[in-house]
Formats: structure tokens, C-alpha cells, sequence
């Protein structure tokens, strides 16, 4: 077959070789790595990541780089002794541009976190996937994400879910949203937007009912010392009432409720003074330590969680403060009259005072049924003080038999498609290690007279082959165990006061081949240096 | 038993017969300099952390007629209730700062004890979010600043050693100025028994770690910064104006000594490699740059070595000595991933040099283009200089690729990476691939004598970058210990005066006329 073009290739091996390309790639480069530093400096290390460092025409200057060096090379053959450092050093520079390439293959750069005594196996990885979880059938599948900056159309079908989007840099926008399922009249569902203003601070505050509303978006929150709680409007009739025994009965599925005192139930007391109350329900009699536990226990004293009946004692939340809100009515403990007080809020009326230094509420909004959802809006992130604090939200927007529905790495989604359950989440791809790390302890050494961290140490033990070995990870000081290192690399802290450490996993095969580059790459330096200098001095 | 002391205070205050001297300072005295102290998470003399907090509220050490040490004792005399005189002023220099404070134009002082009356305005103008960064940044210092006088002016800043149940523990003034320890002591010095109670935490501590903390004191006091600085200037004068080559030779001696001299201090005062911080790293290279300039002119038998050397050294001393707003000279415990001496002092310390090197050429490529502005350049000089530029580009160069890969080996073996983009690691790299980029258009004559010192001059602005802006300027990162304030002024100008240098000496036909050809 007849060439189409006619390419000269010393011309091509000339070009390439030749110290223009070289000086142009570099700068090119260079440029690149500029623009990268400056966009992780303002939008976050993913976003620069996403746009710079990790995006294929970058790994192609690179590409570009290491063929300058090894057409250099190549044109500067056979071997003279004048050139033996810079043979060194273009060979170097090969061999670390192979070595990462190896790395960047196959190497394995992912973290795993360890909670106190929970022995784990899972290693987090950085790309970007949708998790499909069916529990019935106890199945996983996982599809990858586009790594991209911004948001990609996807247009992907699987089992009756098209995944139409994805946003890796997401805000949530407040809006009222349809509910998925459907609910009887009387369920207690409702949502309302309240605004708390006291002479320190203000804030709006969402308190929802609906069990589809958001993760962010709870039925109680607390701003400093008070508290606020949600509940079922109907309930507010129950507060009103002040019976002596202050223990209201309610139903969560039908929001409704009653007091011991409007049906006569007897209060009673154990030996040891702790209150009880017998409820008959559907004919059958369920027992309440309603200062305990607002669940029943059976006739075996065991609580049970999992019952709509529930008892709630007002005498808990009388000594700190707590408001409880229900909608357009709202209560409160008053210790002047040493009663409840229930009042009315009008929607978008006149703010309500509270007994509390000066404080005051209104009611701006109300809804009975719709949803009160944080619709994901694609941004660019911003990062302030190495914290990402705006876009956070990884986003899947997928097409459910001609509904849109919403899937983030905050707030999974779960619902039943053709009778079968699905769990759908955006997560971080993972892998199974071959054996299981445990945290025993995390400790963190303080600078003397001082909350100024010095160390972190984490204690593992380490399951491998049916055999346990306790190990101690610090900084500069890793764990190695079948070619995965472990780094000490981060650590949190819940609200119980427990550590978890959080630890960089590592496999890079390319570690020998970097090394050997870099040593070359220096040594090579100094001896072609060397040699001129040399060769300067036979001139002179 | 609070108001008890106070009464005692009082009463013995009058015991005190000093009264020539105008101000009253009861038993502060400037022995009390020798105390240790813990604060910050090391163990320091009194002297030290008394002018820290002084520096740091006031601007400087020494309070009118009294040292740091009798002004800080007795500030923090004041929360025990001696009605001791305090004058301390902030210095506000933020325009809108001084309008929020009411301050009138042109004054920038107001005193602490006003400021204390409106702690509750000043916290909540640094939390605001609607005003501009550099406001909001001068307000928290403000606020963090009453808030240090309080607890200073509280008697809860200045910590003592004492021996509690065996043990060696820190505690504030407050708790270990006691009324029982003070009637005691009464009873064997009557006139004044409170140095003798404060001088005790010196004995317990001494006599259970030693007094290794005392070279701090004579240290801080050396004043060495100001002494190598004088010294290079006088060994830079006799070199260019004077053209005395033998004196410069011997003030450059000495001021390399006393520069060792104070590096070495920080290392034995820290136990770890002097390059920790901002105010260390240009120190370092500083010392490294007139160190290598010596070496090199001897070896070169080449006197502008020197001149370089000394130029850099002088910039850099003049940094250490007048840029306290973003240099701090204070020695603090390292963040934790720092802490592994080899490392730190392999890495760190070639990166520096490097830098140092680098600075070297872009010295002389600056004097090169000036002079060659100015016409008293002759071609001949130009192609000297220039081949000495090659020569400390290359040291630099390859010092700099070690200093990288040392580095990724580090973070690799620390981190499990060997590179991860991180800004400094980035900038680093940027800074090699402009140098090499120079070298190779060097090497191969593409880059002639005319444009060589014109990007030589012009590449050590990414090394200010690396150096300074990541910290300055991006901050963000694994790098970011080494953040510090007031940088991104200092780089701006910095950017500006060598951009208008590279702008006004661009037209190389003020120069030499003929071709020339690098010998390689």
C-alpha cells in the first residue's frame, strides 16, 4: 500500500529532539503548573486536579517532555565522553518518567479510616462512582463517574434507572419539592422555616417531619444552651391541657395523642419512685417509663423500638431551655407560672416572644406536605484556609420512570423500583484489602502548656493469615504489610469524644525505578558539570 | 485569700524606698529576666517571652524607661491589684481600623486599657464577613492581642515552676504567688520578699533540668542579627566604594562567624535544623549564598563571587532585622510531620541553598543590566559575568533538583507519596523548569549574553514565588506551616521594582554591540 504522506522521520526525531521543543514543553509545562497552583489556591486540590493536573492534556505535555529527553538522547548518539553526565541525566529523567508511569497504572493511593475497635478492610480510592445497593437480593453493583470539573451528561441506563448527570461540584439550593411516596391525610409530614433572633445572633431554622426531606433537615436542633423540637401539630392540643402528670401518649403514624389523666389511666410509681403508665392499645396493655424512654417495654422489660405508640414526659424539658414547635403553634415551660404556655404563630405575622434573654420567633413558612429539599446546583467550589467551603456536594441526577430524582455523597437515595428495594448513592470507589486493620488507641501528644498538636499515633492490630500482630503507626513512621504501606495520615473525633484515625494506604511499584531516576538525575548533574569545567580548564 | 494578697501587696508597697526613680516597679526587677518559663510548648527564659509579648502588643521590646521583663512583671502585677502605672499602646495601622477606633489622623496609638472597654466591639468587627480580608485579618490581631493583655494583665501568662506532689509543674503567676509563701519569706528578707519567692522556681527548675534554657537569654541579648548586618554593610562598602578588597575580605570573615555563631545558637536553643520558618530560611540562605560567594571567589580566584555574596547576605540581614511583621525571629515546637531531624536538615537545607545560589546570579545579572544601562559595561565584563552566572545557575540548578527529589523521597516515606502537587512542591518544580529551560538555551547559544541576564534576573522571580508567594500569596496545602502574615506587600514590591529593572534595561543596544559566543 502507497504511503498517503510521507513523513521524513530524522526530520520528526530532529524536531523533537531538538532544544526548541525542549524549551517550548518546558514552558509549556510550566504554565500549565502555574495556572494549577493558582486554581487550587482559590477553588480546592480537587477542582485543580480535576482542571490541571489530572486531565489528559497535561499527562500529554508530559508525554511530550519525556520524548524531548529521549530524543535528545538519541540524537547525541553514539556515545562521546564530553556528554557521559548528560547521558546520565536524560537516562534519569526516563527512568522516573517509566517509574511513575507505573506507579500511575498500577499503583494503588487511597485512605481507610479506623474507628475504635471496628475492624475494617476498606480502602477509599479517589475516582468517583455510583453505588447501586439491592439488599433484598444482596446485591452491589457500581458504575464509574466521569472525573471531570464540571457537570457531564451521562445518559446511562440500568435496570429502569437512566443516570442522566453528573455534578462533581455541587451547591444545594432550597426548594419544596413533590414527595416520591404517597401518604395518608392524617400523616404527620409537615415542614415549617421558622426565624430565631436574639440580640446575639439570628438564624433561619428548617424542622421537618417528612421522612424524604434531606439529611440536613431534622426534627430538632440546638443553638447553644436551647433547643428546638419538632412535632406533630396536633400535639400542641396536648400541651395545652397542663395535666398534673405532664406525660402525653401520642401515636407517630397518625400524629394524634391523649393524656393519662383524659382517659383515666393511673400514673403509678415503682418502689424505687420511677413513674409508669398502662396504655390498653388494639387490646392489648403496653407499659411506659415515660421519663426513661418514650419507646413501651414489654411484659420481658424490653424496649421496644419500633412502636408508633409513644410516650412523652414534659417534666424532662422544664429545668433547661427547650421550645417545641408544632407548626403555627408553639411551647414553651414557664417558670414564672410554672406551667406550659402554648401560643399561636402566624404565618409570616408578628414575631412571638420567648422567655429566653430577649429572643423572639416567626413563622415564614409552612407546608403540609411538600418536601424541603436542597436541589443540587453546579458550582465552581471555592476553598478558604485549605477547607473546601462551598461545592462540596457530589451530584447524580438519574431519571426514574420519567421522574427526576436526586443522589448525592451526603444524602443516598432509597426506593423501590418494580417491588424491589435500591439504595443509590455517589461514593468513592473502593478496595478490599487481603486482610483487616483494627484501631485499639489514637493518641495525640500536646506541646507542653499548650493545644498545639505534636504527634499523632495510631495502635493497630492486624488480622493476616488467621494471625494477630499489633503494630504502631506514626508520622514518618509507617506500617508495611504485603506491599500496602500505611501512613498516619489524618484523624477526627466524634461527639462521644472517640478518635478514629484516618490513615493514607499505599502500593506503588514504581518506587525502585523513581529512586534509581533520581539518583542518576543528580549524580548525572554534578558529573556533567564537572566534565565541562574540566574540559574549561584544559582550554585555558 | 485573693483580697488578702492584694492588701499585703500594698501595704508592702510602701516598704519600697526607691522612690528616686520616677516610676514605681515594687520587686520588678531585670533579674527576674533569668526566670524559666513555659510558653508556646518550650521552656524559655523570662527575658525572651516578656519581649515576645511585649513586641507583640506594643511593636517593641523595651517599654519607655523599663526593659520588656519589668514591663511585662509588672502588667502582670496588675491582676494581683497593685496599682501599677501601665502605658502600653497598640499600634493600629489599618486606615479603617484607626476609623473604627476613632483614632484621629496620623495617630496610630491607643492604649490597651481603651481598648479593653470595647473588647466586645472589636470581637464582633473581626467576625464580620461583608468587610474586606486585609480589615478583618487587623481586627482578629487586634482582638488576639486585648485578649493576650487580659491574661497577661490577669497574672495568667506568666508561668512558674513548682513542685506539686514530686512532679515538676507550670503554674500561672496567680496560683503561685501565695500569701503563705510570701509570709514566710517575710520572716527571713522583710523589705522584699517576693523576688526571693519568685527566684525560688528558678532554683526547683534549675536543680531538676539544668539551665541549658539560659543560652536563650544570652542569645536574645547577643543582638548577633545587628552585628552580622553592620559587618556585611561595612564589608560591602569597603568593596564598592572604598575598593578596599582585603577589608571587605576580613569584615566578610567575621560576619560569616558571627552569622554561624547565631545559626548554631538557634540550632542548640531548638535541637533541630535551623530552617523551621520564614524568618530561618532567609537567614540560612543568606549566610549559605555569602558562604558559597567566598568559596567560590577563592576557588575561581574571581572577586565578584564576593560582591554577590555579600549583596544577597545584606539583603537578606536587612530582612531579618527590619521585616518583624513577616519574619518572626520567635523559635517554636515544630508541626508534627516536621519533626525528623534528617530529613528536615537534607532537604530543607539544600532546597535553601539552592535559592541561595540562585540569588546569587540574579544579583549580579540586576548589576550587569544597571551597569550596562548605565554604560560601564564593557562586552568583555559582560561575557565574564555571564559565564559566572552559568556557573552559580548550574550549582544552583543541580542543588535545587536534589533538594526536589529529597523531598519527594521524604514525602513518600512519610506521606506514601513521592509527589502529590502540592503548591510548594509545584512551584518548586516551576522554578527548576525555568532554570533548566535557561541552561538548555544557554547551552546551546540560543539564549545569547544581551537576554541572559535579562532572564536570569527575571527566573529568580519564581524562586520569590516558590519561596514566599505559596506561603503569602496561595497558602494552601500540605506546605502551609510556614504561613505568616504580611508577605504579600513585601512580594509585590518585590515583583515591581524588578519588573520596572527588567523594563527600563530591556533594550540591550544600550549595551555591547558585537556577537558573542559563549564558550561551552
Amino acid at each position: 500500500m502507497k504511503k498517503l504522506v510521507n513523513i521524513d522521520w530524522n526530520k520528526v526525531e530532529r524536531t523533537i529532539g531538538g532544544l526548541k521543543f525542549a524549551v517550548i514543553i518546558i514552558l509549556c509545562f510550566t504554565v500549565a503548573m502555574i495556572i494549577g497552583t493558582f486554581l487550587e489556591s482559590y477553588y480546592g486540590t480537587d477542582f485543580a486536579n480535576r482542571t490541571v493536573y489530572k486531565t489528559f492534556i497535561f499527562m500529554l505535555i508530559q508525554f511530550g517532555m519525556l520524548m524531548s529527553i529521549i530524543f535528545a538522547a538519541f540524537l547525541r548518539l553514539p556515545p562521546k565522553k564530553r556528554l557521559y553526565g548528560f547521558y546520565t541525566i536524560h537516562a534519569g529523567l526516563i527512568i522516573i518518567g517509566v517509574g511513575s508511569m507505573i506507579t500511575y497504572i498500577a499503583g494503588v493511593d487511597g485512605v481507610i479510616s479506623l474507628a475504635p475497635n471496628e475492624p475494617n478492610r476498606q480502602v477509599i480510592l479517589s475516582k468517583d462512582v455510583l453505588k447501586f445497593t439491592y439488599p433484598e437480593e444482596g446485591k452491589q453493583v457500581t458504575t464509574e463517574l466521569p472525573y471531570s470539573a464540571f457537570s457531564k451528561e451521562i445518559n446511562q441506563e440500568y435496570e429502569g434507572i437512566n443516570v442522566v448527570e453528573y455534578i462533581p461540584f455541587a451547591e444545594g439550593k432550597f426548594v419544596w419539592a413533590e414527595p416520591i411516596n404517597s401518604y395518608p391525610e392524617y400523616a404527620p409530614i409537615h415542614s415549617s422555616k421558622y426565624f430565631f433572633k436574639n440580640p446575639f445572633a439570628s438564624e433561619e431554622i428548617l424542622l421537618t417531619l417528612h421522612p424524604e426531606s434531606s439529611s440536613e433537615f431534622l426534627s430538632s436542633q440546638t443553638m447553644g444552651p436551647l433547643t428546638f423540637n419538632y412535632m406533630p401539630k396536633n400535639l400542641a392540643e396536648c400541651f395545652a391541657l397542663n395535666n398534673p402528670s405532664g406525660i402525653i401518649i401520642w401515636n407517630s403514624e397518625r400524629g394524634d395523642c391523649f393524656t393519662p389523666e383524659e382517659r383515666n389511666l393511673p400514673v403509678k410509681s415503682t418502689t424505687a419512685n420511677n413513674r409508669f403508665v398502662v396504655v390498653p392499645v388494639n387490646g392489648k396493655l403496653i407499659t411506659f417509663f415515660p421519663d426513661f424512654s418514650p419507646f413501651p417495654v414489654d411484659t420481658q422489660f424490653q424496649v421496644d423500638q419500633k412502636s408508633t405508640i409513644r410516650s412523652f414526659s414534659k417534666k424532662l424539658f422544664e429545668e433547661k431551655p427547650a421550645l417545641f414547635l408544632f407548626g403555627d403553634r408553639l411551647s414553651y415551660y414557664s417558670k414564672d407560672s410554672k406551667k406550659w404556655i402554648v401560643e399561636n404563630i402566624e404565618l409570616k405575622g408578628k414575631p412571638v416572644s420567648l422567655p429566653w434573654m430577649g429572643a423572639e420567633i416567626n413563622l415564614l413558612d409552612h407546608q403540609e406536605r411538600f418536601v424541603p429539599f436542597k436541589l443540587p446546583v453546579a458550582v465552581v467550589p471555592i476553598q478558604k484556609n485549605g477547607v473546601v467551603i462551598k461545592g462540596d456536594i457530589r451530584a447524580v441526577r438519574m431519571n426514574i420512570l420519567g421522574r427526576e430524582y436526586w443522589a448525592t455523597n451526603y444524602s443516598p437515595l432509597s426506593l423501590i423500583i418494580g417491588g424491589q428495594k435500591v439504595i443509590i448513592e455517589v461514593t468513592k470507589e473502593s478496595l478490599t484489602l487481603p486482610f483487616e486493620l483494627a484501631l485499639t488507641q489514637f493518641k495525640m501528644d500536646k506541646d507542653p502548656g499548650t493545644n498545639n498538636p505534636a504527634s499523632y499515633e495510631s495502635f493497630l492490630k492486624l488480622f493476616s493469615d488467621g494471625k494477630m500482630t499489633n503494630h504502631h503507626v506514626f508520622m514518618n513512621n509507617p506500617l508495611k504489610h504485603q506491599g500496602f504501606t500505611f501512613y498516619q495520615a489524618s484523624y477526627s473525633q466524634d461527639s462521644g469524644g472517640n478518635y478514629s484515625s484516618t490513615l493514607a494506604v499505599n502500593v506503588d511499584q514504581g518506587r525502585f525505578l523513581k529512586y534509581l531516576g533520581s539518583l542518576m538525575l543528580v549524580l548525572g548533574g554534578i558529573w556533567h558539570y564537572n566534565l565541562n569545567k574540566r574540559k574549561k580548564g584544559a582550554q585555558a | 485569700m485573693k483580697a488578702l494578697i492584694i492588701s499585703l501587696l500594698v501595704i508592702l508597697s510602701f516598704n519600697f524606698t526607691n522612690t528616686a526613680s520616677s516610676a514605681e516597679t515594687f520587686f520588678c526587677k531585670d533579674e527576674l529576666e533569668t526566670l524559666p518559663t513555659q510558653q508556646g510548648g518550650r521552656i524559655k527564659p523570662l527575658y525572651v517571652h516578656a519581649t515576645e509579648v511585649m513586641k507583640t502588643l506594643t511593636g517593641k521590646g523595651k517599654q519607655d524607661d523599663v526593659s520588656a521583663t519589668v514591663a511585662f512583671c509588672m502588667l502582670s502585677l496588675n491582676g494581683m491589684g497593685l496599682p501599677t502605672e501601665n502605658k502600653l499602646m497598640a499600634r493600629i495601622d489599618h486606615v479603617d481600623a484607626m476609623k473604627f477606633l476613632g483614632l484621629p489622623e496620623g495617630e496610630h496609638s491607643i492604649a490597651y486599657e481603651t481598648l479593653l472597654t470595647r473588647e466586645d466591639d472589636i470581637r464582633n468587627e473581626a467576625r464580620r464577613t461583608d468587610t474586606a480580608e486585609s480589615y478583618k485579618k487587623s481586627m482578629e490581631r487586634l482582638f488576639n492581642n486585648v485578649f493576650l493583655y487580659k491574661e497577661v494583665k490577669a497574672g495568667n501568662n506568666w508561668h512558674l515552676a513548682e513542685v506539686q506532689d514530686n512532679s515538676l509543674t507550670w503554674v500561672p503567676l496567680i496560683t503561685y504567688l501565695t500569701e503563705e509563701k510570701v509570709i514566710a519569706q517575710k520572716q527571713l528578707t522583710p523589705v522584699d520578699p517576693f523576688l526571693p519567692v519568685l527566684m525560688r522556681s528558678k532554683a526547683v527548675y534549675d536543680q531538676a533540668f539544668g539551665t541549658r534554657y539560659m543560652v536563650e537569654l544570652y542569645y536574645a541579648k547577643a543582638g548577633l542579627p545587628t552585628v552580622a548586618m553592620l559587618l556585611s554593610i561595612l564589608a560591602l562598602a569597603s568593596m564598592v566604594l572604598f575598593k578596599n578588597f582585603n577589608i571587605a575580605l576580613g569584615f566578610s570573615g567575621l560576619s560569616i562567624v558571627v552569622q554561624i555563631a547565631l545559626i548554631t545558637l538557634r540550632v542548640i536553643i531548638s535541637g533541630r535544623a535551623p530552617i523551621t520558618n520564614m524568618y530561618e530560611t532567609v537567614l540560612f540562605s543568606g549566610s549559605g549564598a555569602l558562604l558559597l560567594g567566598l568559596i567560590l571567589g577563592h576557588f575561581k580566584n574571581e572577586k565578584i563571587y564576593v560582591y554577590m555574596g555579600l549583596c544577597y547576605n545584606v539583603c537578606t540581614l536587612m530582612m531579618i532585622n527590619f521585616a518583624n511583621g513577616m519574619l518572626t525571629a520567635t523559635i517554636s515546637p515544630l508541626v508534627p510531620v516536621l519533626r525528623d531531624n534528617f530529613w528536615l536538615s537534607t532537604h530543607v537545607t539544600t532546597i535553601i541553598l539552592s535559592y541561595g545560589a540562585l540569588a546569587l546570579s540574579w544579583i549580579l545579572a540586576n548589576t550587569v543590566l544597571i551597569k550596562r544601562k548605565l554604560g560601564k559595561m564593557t562586552r568583555k565584563e559582560e561575557a565574564t559575568h555571564a559565564d559566572i552566572i552559568y556557573t552559580t545557575l548550574k550549582w544552583g540548578t543541580t542543588m535545587l533538583a536534589a533538594g526536589i527529589i529529597l523531598g519527594g523521597v521524604w514525602a513518600d516515606y512519610s506521606w506514601g507519596r513521592f509527589w502529590g502537587w502540592d503548591p510548594k512542591e509545584t512551584w518548586s518544580l516551576i522554578v527548576l523548569c525555568f532554570y533548566t529551560a535557561i541552561l538548555h538555551g544557554r547551552y546551546t547559544s540560543w539564549i545569547k549574553n544581551d537576554r541572559f541576564m535579562t532572564v536570569t534576573a527575571a527566573a529568580f522571580m519564581s524562586v520569590m514565588m516558590a519561596w514566599f508567594g505559596v506561603n503569602y500569596i496561595l497558602a494552601s496545602g500540605l506546605h502551609s506551616y510556614g504561613f505568616s502574615e504580611g508577605g504579600a506587600v513585601f512580594l509585590g514590591s518585590f515583583f515591581l521594582a524588578q519588573i520596572i529593572i527588567l523594563v527600563i534595561t530591556l533594550n540591550p543596544k544600550d549595551g555591547p554591540k558585537e556577537e558573542f559566543t559563549p564558550a561551552v
